[in-house]
């Protein structure tokens, strides 16, 4: 596949990926493929680079890219900001989402679906009073009744979408309301950046049911985790394990049972919390 | 039928004006006291280190400026009473232009008239407050507003007497290097209530300018409850100095809510003197700066009595080069315990250029009080911005989403939902740089979006016409 031909399909490919932040390398040559419809873990020891790749792969400015690239749709989108890459069909749900006081969940969920919709121009003009088409304004309660049927699957309460983005949420709440933003805006390929961490049994598998819900042969997802346990709830076919800033040991889904008994000492020889740099 | 003084300020002009104006000898006398005032006060240049604002007030052309300008009585801005108002004062530059109330508000002894007019019919109660609530002596500037003011509302509310909709006056400027003197008296006699909306606006030729100088006294008297809102949208090249000051007597409440949108240079005293046992002063304050906006706020919260309460709330958005300086005091008397006090002041700044100072102070003569300030200034947090634009929302609108967010507190204290929404489209247009008139979906970020309020097309301006 080249750049210069852009194909249709939603694959994400990551080549020799090198990026650092205030001149610490933590990413080193990263190498992965995901295709659209494919699930796969992501998995690692802490400190080994996960949420960084996660970070990069959605151009947080924090970071900077040194080497090699990342195609999504066959473009490389290294150059683009993280809205374009939005706009793409990436997706990505954070592990620590920031809370934005005084935005209200509905507001900001309907502006973003307003943003990632087909023939969304950030730069038309604005239209007088009814022509909305170019903006691509949704009605509200068109957007009332998507926002709904997606907050009946993820058990979302409806005074939810009133209350401001993340402000006050618990750790539950917060992976719950990513996943609810996953569900509305509906991307092509989801990186889930240790969105089991925190969560006790039954929001786990409020969240993994939401996951699954929106799996299909139109998604790929990334599911970045430390530890196993979201594996039983959404099934990767495939699973790849980095350490220190690398893909060591690309696998099926018996890769996370051999990790759930060995531990990740058996590939990295070294013990788990081994002191490298936090992503 | 134009008249106008001759061009700059002295104890003249201030001798012109008052027989012009056909005043009795006592208003005269007050005029002249506050000129020489005016004369003998240096022009206050600020602290220290700080950003200049006052200087730039006090080096402003003042002989440029024509002292008083009439237009004719009712030539222009004439509007008939919306149904929902109970009374409205339109002035333009020196001269009331329109003036109405509720026959019904009328004959329960309610008073709406200018406050020329109320020299002459209302003698007495002028004579007894006017000049009592703001002194020439608290600055140099309302020092000048004494020895020039004309035109302004005068407001008289009777025991009892609760209006249950709201007065408003819409102060406007459109002559090049004219004036606006406005003085608001508002008297709210015990157990009455009311709620007074004031408006600025204007419309300059490009490269002049103009002086706004206004001065508010309000009295709420015992169980009284006042409710100030203003409105403050110039236009560029408006000089806007301000002084307001409240006094509630026992168990009285005023409660400011004032909006800084527009003008060049803005220095708005604010202030409360809580007289009697019980009364409550609290401050709302919406700000946004753009371009090279230079504004200084200075509010006081003075605790006179036993057992009062005040609140002084501000939040601020700073784009551009716009400087602004605030300056907070809570002052408690000696003997005035059971004081609850607080003041805050949160600075957004939008560019790296804008500079805001915020220097709260406390003077507390008193054992039993509960105050506190605090101040915060800070940009866009960087992990929000991304947070937004990795949900596919451009830059530019990831920002005025967080700045909507940043003021929603302070407009979610604002009881009226009109004004609400008057100053989210205000604020709105004023993040786009007045580029983008309110299309389709900057008005779902008012009404629907930016919060369930159901505004109305007329919420936008708060006068149905438009100037």
């Amino acid at each position: 596949m080249e750049t210069q031909t852009p194909i249709q399909t939603a694959e994400l490919v990551i080549r020799n990926l090198h990026a650092k932040v205030e001149d610490k390398e933590i990413l080193k040559g990263v190498d992965l493929t995901v295709r659209q419809g494919e699930i796969h873990a992501l998995m690692g020891p802490n400190g080994s680079g996960k949420s960084t790749l996660a970070n990069v792969i959605m151009g947080h400015p924090k970071y900077e890219v040194t080497e090699g690239e990342i195609l999504f749709k066959g473009q490389n989108v290294l150059d683009l900001s993280a809205d374009k890459r939005a706009r793409l069909g990436l997706f990505l749900a954070f592990q620590y989402p920031a809370s934005v006081p005084g935005v209200s969940v509905a507001n900001f969920l309907r502006r973003a679906l307003e943003s990632v919709r087909e023939g969304y121009d950030p730069n038309a003009p604005a239209q007088p009073n009814g022509q909305m088409d170019k903006r691509k304004a949704l009605p509200p309660a068109e957007f009332r009744k998507l926002l709904q049927e997606k907050m009946q699957i993820l058990k979302v309460d409806r005074t939810f979408i009133n209350r401001y983005i993340n402000e006050g949420f618990s750790g539950g709440e917060k992976k719950r309301a990513e996943i609810l933003q996953m569900a509305v805006l509906q991307p092509q390929m989801a990186v889930l950046d240790e969105t089991d961490s925190g969560l006790d049994i039954d929001a786990l598998k409020i969240v993994s049911d939401g996951v699954n819900a929106l799996t299909g042969p139109n998604l790929g997802i990334l599911i970045i985790t430390h530890y196993p346990r979201i594996l039983g709830y959404i099934k990767p076919s495939q699973v790849h394990v980095m350490y220190q800033g690398r893909v060591i040991k690309n696998g099926g889904p018996e890769l996370a049972l051999e990790l759930e008994q060995k531990g990740y000492e058996w590939l990295t020889g070294s013990p788990d919390e081994n002191g490298e740099a936090k992503a | 039928m134009t008249q106008v003084l001759t061009q700059g300020f002295s104890r003249a002009g201030v001798e012109a004006l008052s027989q012009l104006k056909g005043e009795p000898a006592w208003m005269l006398e007050k005029r002249l006291a506050a000129w020489d005032i005016y004369e003998q006060t240096p022009a206050p240049l600020g602290r220290r280190g700080d950003l200049g604002v006052m200087t730039r007030v006090a080096r402003y052309k003042y002989d440029a400026l024509v002292p008083y300008v009439a237009n004719g009585a009712h030539a222009n801005g004439h509007q008939p009473l919306p149904n929902w108002e109970a009374g409205l004062l339109v002035q333009r530059n020196s001269t009331v232009a329109a003036r109405e109330l509720d026959p019904a508000l009328a004959a329960q002894g309610v008073i709406l008239t200018d406050m020329d007019t109320a020299v002459r019919e209302h003698a007495d109660l002028v004579q007894r407050y006017f000049m009592t609530g703001v002194t020439p002596h608290d600055n140099k500037y309302a020092a000048l507003h004494f020895a020039f003011w004309s035109g302004g509302l005068f407001l008289y509310v009777p025991k009892g007497v609760i209006i249950d909709r709201p007065v408003l006056a819409r102060y406007l400027l459109d002559q090049a290097g004219g004036t606006n003197f406005a003085h608001t008296l508002i008297i709210a006699e015990t157990g009455s209530q009311v709620v007074y909306i004031e408006e600025t606006a204007s419309s300059l030729p490009e490269g002049t300018t103009a002086l706004f100088n206004g001065v508010a006294e309000i009295f709420a008297k015992d169980n009284a409850h006042v409710q100030f809102n203003s409105v403050q949208d110039f236009g560029p090249g408006i000089w806007n100095l301000t002084t307001k000051h409240g006094v509630p007597e026992k168990d009285g409440y005023i409660h400011w809510i004032v909006a800084d949108l527009g003008a060049d240079t803005t220095l708005a005293n604010l202030g409360t003197t809580m007289a009697g046992s019980g009364s409550n002063g609290d401050i709302v304050g919406v700000l946004f700066a753009t371009g090279h906006q230079f504004v200084q706020i200075n509010t006081l919260s003075n605790h006179a009595a036993l057992s009062t309460s005040a609140e002084t709330y501000f939040k601020g958005v700073l784009d551009d080069q716009a400087r602004v300086d605030f300056e907070g005091l809570i002052k408690v008397a000696h003997g005035a315990q059971q004081t609850n006090s607080y003041l805050s002041d949160h600075t957004l700044l939008l560019s790296d250029e804008a500079r805001a100072e915020a220097i709260p102070s406390l003077e507390i003569a008193a054992n039993d009080v509960r105050a506190s300030h605090g101040a915060t200034t800070g940009q866009i947090d960087a992990e929000q911005l991304f947070y937004l634009m990795c949900r596919g929302i451009p830059e530019d609108q990831a920002r005025r989403l967080i700045v909507q967010g940043f003021f929603e507190p302070v407009l979610d204290k604002i009881p009226s939902g009109e004004l609400r929404a008057r100053l989210r489209s205000s604020i709105v247009r004023k993040m786009t740089k007045g580029q983008q008139v309110m299309d389709e979906s900057d008005w779902h970020d008012v009404t629907d979006q930016w919060d369930i309020e159901g505004a109305g097309a007329e919420a936008v301006a708060i006068y149905g016409g438009d100037e």
